[in-house]
């Protein structure tokens, strides 16, 4: 009976709250869900999979701006009508002409120029014996990938990184304060994209944004400021991200150096070492849904309107998902959700597990004997994170 | 037109009913339900789901 069932509660908002603690781990062994001071929290990977993709449970950041003060402006229709936020057939209109430009068939093009920026980054500190991997690395890497990928110059990645970072302010809850940057920052983007997408219209190439202008649906096409939009959540989703989870990939690896040369004598591990650590360690280590309606599964009951967050770490290291959760990058594995799932699984993970497959086997290739070199910051280990400061000194191979 | 699903990788995400729903939808579980014997007109809509499945777990033969 369900009043027999005692379910964990978890303060997610308390400052030292981490998902890599006993804590969370005896509340996993406890229960499937806990309880949260921001609604539900589900800690399994079975229920993680069936839970995350059910239509009673819809995105639920919609509502943000309007919860923090922001009622109106050009971050506000922005966000309000970008396909992040959008449910039903407005959402599902706009992910079918957005999605075949993300395919592999598509996406595979990109391949050589990931590897040759790969390349140069690397090779711009592999005679020092140590990099920060964030300013050296994973912050221009990521960068330059969405310029490569939308045809933006890379001499302007380091603009285009304070845009999106600046457009990130808009998840915190200084969105209010921050408004006017964030503003400014939206609009600059929206000049990069719109710019973009007249010449592409214009002047067609083999590229993504054709592919994204001359995206048809039984004669659907997407709209100039459909276009506009979708640009720039692909520069705002894909640049953090990507960047975080470099970092992590490679503090998995620092952990567990058996690994990395396994990974060295093996680079066709490269992809599986991939899911490995974000099975492990997603950078989204919580994805949030709300419930539409009074939801109800086994003894759990979510009134409509409660948020329920997905814990992807938690159920990554489910041992009644993965019996053996160590790293093992020749493992099969069941499905992580890292990329979270269902209509709203991550438009660009294609892109984003092809360039991070190319950095992790580049990396390898070219350095042994990874360790800690100097002082290191992180994020907090929950909703986003990722390192903020991760110096890596290590031997040219 | 034969349609397959690789049921060990398919996740269930959905994704393929938005290229093409008269061929592709989930069920009230949440379920992939599909045909398997597809007229040849529906070819652009089926292989435009298989190019976009997260799993890659849709065939064409």
């Amino acid at each position: 009976m369900s009043t027999d069932i005692a379910v964990p509660y978890l303060d997610i908002s308390d400052p030292t709250f981490a998902m890599h603690s006993d804590q969370v781990r005896d509340a996993r062994a406890q229960h499937w869900y806990a309880k949260t001071n921001y609604g539900y929290a589900i800690l399994r990977h079975e229920y993680v999979s069936k839970l995350l993709k059910d239509p009673r449970l819809s995105q639920g950041s919609g509502q943000w701006p309007d919860h923090n003060g922001v009622h109106s402006g050009l971050f506000y229709d922005w966000w309000t009508t970008c396909l992040l936020v959008l449910e039903g057939d407005n959402h599902h209109r706009i992910r079918r002409l957005l999605n075949p430009a993300f395919s592999p068939r598509h996406i595979e093009a990109y391949m050589p120029a990931f590897e040759a920026l790969a390349d140069e980054l690397v090779d711009s500190f592999i005679d020092k014996g140590e990099f920060e991997v964030v300013n050296d690395f994973s912050e221009p890497y990521a960068t330059r990938v969405l310029c490569i990928l939308t045809g933006i110059p890379q001499s302007e990645w380091t603009t285009i990184a304070r845009l999106a970072s600046t457009i990130g302010l808009a998840l915190s809850i200084s969105i209010k304060d921050e408004l006017p940057n964030i503003e400014d920052a939206l609009a600059e983007l929206y000049g990069y994209a719109e710019a973009l997408i007249a010449d592409r219209q214009a002047n067609p190439k083999d590229d993504l944004v054709t592919k994204l202008v001359q995206a048809n649906a039984a004669g659907d096409t997407l709209s100039d400021s459909e276009l506009r939009n979708a640009l720039c959540l692909l520069i705002f989703g894909g640049m953090d991200t990507t960047r975080n989870q470099i970092g992590l990939g490679l503090r998995e690896f620092m952990r567990r150096p058996d690994q990395w040369e396994l990974l060295a004598a093996n680079p066709d591990l490269a992809r599986n070492a991939v899911e490995e650590v974000m099975r492990m360690n997603p950078t989204t280590t919580w994805v949030t849904r709300e419930a539409v309606v009074d939801l109800d599964y086994e003894d759990l009951h979510v009134p409509a309107g409660s948020t329920v967050h997905f814990f992807t770490q938690v159920s990554g290291t489910d041992p009644e998902a993965y019996p053996n959760p160590e790293m093992d990058i020749t493992a099969e594995r069941a499905p992580h959700y890292g990329f979270g799932g269902g209509m709203h699984h991550c438009l660009g993970h294609f892109v984003a597990r092809m360039d991070m497959t190319i950095a992790m086997r580049i990396l390898s290739q070219k350095m042994t004997n990874l360790r800690l070199g100097g002082t290191e910051e992180w994020l907090p280990d929950s909703a986003n994170t990722g390192p903020v400061r991760f110096p890596i000194a290590f031997d040219k191979r | 037109m034969q349609v397959y699903v690789d049921r060990a990788k398919c996740d269930n995400h959905g994704q393929c009913t938005f290229s093409a729903p008269t061929v592709f939808r989930l069920d009230e579980q949440g379920v992939l339900q599909y045909e398997e014997n597809v007229d040849e007109s529906l070819r652009d809509e089926v292989e435009e789901a298989a190019d976009v499945c997260p799993l890659q777990a849709i065939f064409i033969k």
